[in-house]
């Protein structure tokens, strides 16, 4: 069972910082803990940023899931930017982090418990998950 | 997660224990602890929040001010955290590089291989090392129909991996030439073709090519931009300089090669190498090549293999047993007719 | 040894003039700064007088600027080698193909 909650449109940098808050709050609410919540709230900043520095453009949106006993919150970042074009490379260690830019990707990957990626050229579409521990 | 929550049960015991006595000896545990967490690859962000959680299980009523100062601290850890799990995946794969780079080189060798002929017309010795784990240095023998022996020095600039491939490439491309076509002008003419189509720009290789006439006890010689070979006459005990024009192999595809030839006597010993080759200081000295050809003129009663494994030995000391360049190097030495 | 490069240009000509040492470590900035003139200007020279070595890495960034300079019908030319350097491309026979002007035997300190 799911339930949308919000969406936070990502257009400047600042708008990075509404969807941290915007997750951060969720996820409190859903009983995540501090260093959870922590590992959230940068995912989001990491997803929110690749939109900022490569779509310009696009929505970070959350939806909480009960799948009880388990609480989760789900996290979809989809723009319509140019795409990425080699999939593998970008989820490769020492992809961005070489380039100062961040964990990168795999660094999401790393924070969250479920990921998936999908990219073409109408844009890209980063699915993922953190299950609360109970 | 369960040893975590006991190694968090842990970590509490020690604090609270610490906070008490101030004891050196739990510091030590701490130590022990930290280490024991990098093991299980637990993140630096982790042991904060181990440290936060555990705080406020001894001290329940924590101020306000340093739980938020905690949440702060675990928020700037997280890259932290997520730099060093990166580390460690990069780590295994940097292990796993080597032992691929490991097998590769092996691989080389034993696709590289090629035997000295026999020949009772001359005595042939070859010692090639590589400075590092695959050999930038290249060198081969052909013997043909009729017994003469075709062989090669060649030094692959760009070093690695992509210099291997390209020597295999020159490998196969050498024995794909037919027996009967071993004169060296023929093979560099053809090895350049080969070399100029299928090689990136920025490589490029020098080859030193030359053919012994068990016969006629001519050698014909022809060089691609190799530095220059030697032979050291049996009648005036001095080197004489045995050199080719030619460019590279593989800077322009239409390149006719120079052969040339020179009539070898009895107790004559032919020297091709490729180390220190293409090095210059301002002081104008090949040190290395002057120092090579010491060592074989003084010991040039021994046999060709003899002589070269003393050349190596006597080089590697020099070097403090740390090549700095690969080191390839072949003497023939033409026998007596008595010894035959 | 590090290897300083002076580098100065004008509409169709651009000059870079090199001292230090050409090597492993120094070659790449080399061929960055190297190629970029090459394919810039139609005519482009490279000051040798103050290099004391070199080695085949360097010999490796002339050759990719001498393809690029055809490519792109340009004209490359190395001027005032050292004579030790110089025998590096007489051995290598890229004298024949680059086009080299002065050689200086000279003690450079």
């Amino acid at each position: 069972m799911k339930e949308t909650v919000s969406s936070v449109v990502i257009k400047k940098e600042w708008d990075i910082v509404g969807a941290r808050q915007a997750g951060r709050q969720l996820s409190q609410e859903l009983g995540f803990g501090s260093v959870d919540q922590a590992r959230i709230a940068t995912a989001i900043s990491e997803l929110a940023r690749n939109i900022y520095l490569y779509a310009k453009e696009g929505e970070i949106t959350f939806e909480e899931l009960y799948d009880l006993p388990k609480v989760g919150l789900k996290i979809i970042a989809k723009d319509k930017g140019p795409g990425i074009n080699d999939l593998s490379a970008v989820m490769e260690d020492g992809y961005s982090t070489s380039g100062g830019l961040g964990a990168g990707l795999p660094g999401v990957k790393r924070l969250m418990d479920e990921f998936d990626l999908v990219s073409d050229e109408e844009g890209t579409k980063v699915t993922t998950i953190k299950w609360a521990r109970p | 997660m369960s040893s975590l929550r006991s190694d968090m049960q842990d970590y509490k015991d020690l604090l609270s224990k610490y906070l008490e006595t101030k004891d050196e000896a739990i510091l030590y545990q701490a130590e022990q602890f930290s280490k024991q967490s990098i093991q299980q690859n637990i993140s630096p962000d982790e042991i904060v929040n181990v440290h936060y959680q555990a705080l406020k299980d001894i001290y329940p009523d924590l101020h306000e001010q340093i739980e938020g100062s905690f949440k702060f601290l675990i928020e700037t850890m997280i890259s932290y955290g997520l730099a060093y799990q990166e580390h460690q995946v990069l780590r295994e794969k940097q292990i796993e590089l080597k032992s691929e780079i490991g097998v590769a080189a092996n691989m080389q060798n034993t696709l590289l291989k090629t035997s000295v002929p026999k020949t009772h017309a001359i005595d042939i010795g070859v010692k090639s090392v590589p400075a590092r784990e695959m050999n930038g240095d290249y060198h081969h023998f052909i013997k043909d129909e009729q017994g003469n022996v075709g062989v090669a020095v060649a030094d692959v600039i760009g070093k690695g991996i992509p210099a291997a491939f390209c020597m295999s490439m020159i490998k196969f491309a050498m024995e794909s030439f037919s027996e009967n076509q071993i004169y060296p002008q023929w093979i560099l003419d053809s090895l350049n073709r080969v070399v100029s189509r299928n090689v990136e720009q920025g490589m490029f290789v020098t080859m030193f090519y030359g053919l012994y006439d068990v016969y006629t006890h001519q050698f014909y010689y022809a060089s691609a931009g190799h530095e220059p070979c030697f032979i050291l006459r049996n009648e005036t005990r001095e080197f004489e300089e045995i050199d080719a024009k030619g460019l590279l192999l593989g800077v322009e595809s239409a390149v006719k090669y120079e052969q040339l030839n020179t009539s070898i006597h009895e107790g004559d010993l032919i020297v091709l190498l490729t180390d220190g080759v293409t090095e210059c200081r301002v002081d104008g000295r090949f040190i290395e090549q002057e120092e090579v050809l010491n060592i074989i003129k003084e010991h040039e009663h021994l046999n060709s293999q003899e002589i070269v494994e003393y050349v190596f030995k006597y080089f590697e000391r020099l070097q403090d047993f740390q090549l700095r360049d690969d080191f390839t190097l072949v003497v023939m030495k033409r026998n007596s007719s008595l010894s035959v | 040894m590090n290897l300083h490069i002076d580098d100065h240009q004008e509409d169709n000509y651009g000059i870079l003039k090199l001292s230090g040492e050409i090597d492993a470590y120094t070659a790449p900035q080399l061929k960055d700064k190297l190629l970029t003139l090459v394919e810039e200007k139609e005519s482009v020279e490279v000051d040798l007088t103050k290099v004391s070595y070199m080695d085949s890495t360097g010999l490796g960034v002339f050759i990719s600027a001498l393809k690029l300079s055809k490519e792109k019908d340009h004209n490359f030319k190395l001027t005032n080698l050292q004579e030790n350097v110089y025998r590096l491309f007489n051995i290598t026979g890229l004298n024949e193909v680059i086009s080299i002007e002065n050689t200086i035997k000279g003690e450079l300190s």
